[in-house]
């Protein structure tokens, strides 16, 4: 089914996929504004075993530390490259359900084109888990928190197939090879 | 537990051969455990980081006090150990993002610990292996392991809950947890231990909350979050008490109403102890009084090695530290209490 321009859509994407970065790297404290003002690069170690060395589940060791200012940001590559999945399959959610929706024709159900930014958003704040249960306070609730970081994958997951029921329901593609 | 079944345990113990590794890293005698370590070991639970995924630090760098005055305020929290004329000082901004320091102060190998979940702040003797930080709690409290045995000891108690050395303790030595204010001044030639950990970490944000002043996780009122085996609401949850245990027992001690009687005497399974306030450090000194009289408050003065008094050198010092009350009454329910209170 043709769809009409999806110009509008792909500049969402591309402003959730910023955004949700910008969150996923706040909130596993990848990014963080501090006190001290000042300009460094730091270079911690660089082997593959650090590169790969989990601090927990889904959370990686970082290999440089870069302060501009006030903002400081710890470099991890497979840090970025999880926060590129999660935030790439979000954009594409938005983008396809924008697409969609613009679409009359194929006005089916928003609470199904939407339905991947939940767990996306679930996934952004699970791998603060500890955080999360400290700011909430709830006793308790913590004894879980060794399972929340399970939900990133689960929102991948949850994302990807949302993903491919809007291709099948005629969702244009957000990358184009011409 | 029956007399029988203790009879039998112990004849088992006395039996069993003591498992190799008891050569390296040094035990105690005999290590307060108020349940068997299969409660603590089911009340065990994950706290989110997998084992190491809360790195110790193994080569640990240190600066000058001096240098150290540019990145500390008077107020932070240290945790401080003098050990045969060395001093060393840990911030805690550091240590709240490794929990252990595996380092070696006046040529002792020492394990320095932190648990941020509990305010706790302890030391043991190492040998020449190393402790980590498993990734699990108990009672909030951190579960190290030792590299050697890899058997599992809560911090506070100070006693593995599993593996080869279950039931057995560490030997421990006294930190203080202070300011950096009333360590530099106590100890001036004291080392502080670097940000150059081996680690990138944010050492600016403590993730739990802040100590200056008490806020988010540290606040007295505020709730543990992972489960305890015992609960008590005679102080808020995260109030600092000052506590010590013998084989035969735990006391908590009350540390405003120390810091007012400045000195107190307390009999505890059967047993006289002399509890000193040291106003410099804001901490506690723990001794077996035995039947010795005590000294006069007013002559005892404070100096390196904690209280100085002819009467007090040939006291035998017991291990105390600072814990958050809920942390404390969960590990032991049965301890004592001194705040001038009926229990």
């Amino acid at each position: 089914m043709a769809l009409t321009s999806d110009a509008l859509p792909r500049r969402m994407a591309l402003l959730a996929g910023i955004t949700y970065t910008c969150f996923y790297l706040f909130a596993i404290g990848d990014v963080d504004l501090v006190a001290s003002s000042q300009w460094r690069a730091q270079l911690g170690q660089f082997d593959f075993g650090h590169l790969l060395r989990a601090r927990s589940p889904f959370l990686f060791e970082a290999v440089a530390l870069l302060q501009a200012g006030n903002v400081l940001m710890l470099v991890s590559p497979m840090n970025l490259l999880i926060t590129a999945i999660l935030a790439g399959l979000l954009g594409a959610n938005v983008h396809g359900a924008l697409a969609l929706h613009q679409n009359a024709a194929c006005r089916t159900g928003n609470g199904r084109v939407f339905g991947g930014a939940l767990p996306a958003l679930l996934a952004g704040s699970a791998c603060c888990a500890p955080g999360i249960v400290l700011l909430l306070g709830i006793p308790g609730l913590a004894a879980f928190s060794g399972f929340f970081a399970y939900l990133i994958p689960l929102s991948a997951t949850i994302l990807g197939l949302n993903r491919w029921w809007q291709r099948r329901q005629g969702a244009p593609a957000l990358i184009r090879f011409r | 537990m029956s007399p029988w079944r203790i009879l039998g345990t112990a004849l088992v113990a006395a039996c069993m051969p003591l498992p190799a590794v008891s050569g390296v890293l040094p035990l105690s005698a005999d290590p307060l455990i108020p349940a068997p370590p299969s409660v603590y070991r089911d009340a065990s639970l994950s706290g989110g980081p997998g084992k190491d995924g809360i790195p110790s630090i193994d080569n640990p760098i240190f600066t000058s006090a001096s240098a150290a005055d540019g990145q500390l305020n008077p107020g932070d929290r240290v945790i401080g150990i003098y050990r045969n004329g060395e001093a060393r000082a840990y911030p805690q901004a550091v240590l709240v993002w490794h929990e252990i320091v595996n380092d070696t102060v006046g040529g002792d190998n020492v394990a320095v610990t932190y648990c941020p979940l509990t305010g706790t702040a302890l030391g043991f003797l190492r040998g020449d292996t190393e402790l980590g930080v498993s990734g699990r709690l108990v009672n909030s409290n951190l579960i190290m392991y030792d590299r050697e045995s890899d058997s599992l000891w809560p911090q506070v108690l100070g006693a593995a809950i599993d593996g080869p050395l279950e039931g057995r303790g560490l030997a421990e030595i006294r930190v203080v947890w202070t300011t950096w204010e009333n360590w530099r001044q106590r100890y001036p030639e004291t080392r502080v231990l670097s940000e150059d950990t081996g680690f990138l970490r944010n050492y600016e944000r403590d993730p739990y909350g802040s100590y200056t002043p008490a806020g988010g996780y540290y606040a007295e009122d505020a709730s543990p979050v992972f489960p305890v085996l015992n609960e008590s609401d005679r102080y808020p949850p995260k109030r600092e008490i000052f506590g010590f245990r013998t084989s035969a027992g735990a006391v908590a001690v009350d540390r405003e109403h120390l810091a007012d009687e400045e000195m107190l005497l307390h009999e505890h399974g059967g047993e006289r102890f002399l509890i000193v306030h040291d106003p410099g450090l804001d901490t506690a000194w723990v001794f077996r009084a035995g039947d010795k009289e005590p000294p006069e408050y007013a002559e005892i003065t404070f100096g390196a090695e904690g209280p100085e008094h002819p009467a007090l050198a040939a006291l035998e010092p017991v291990n105390g530290f600072e814990a958050m009350w809920f942390a404390w009454i969960a590990f032991y329910p049965e301890s004592a209490v001194i705040d001038g209170l009926d229990q």
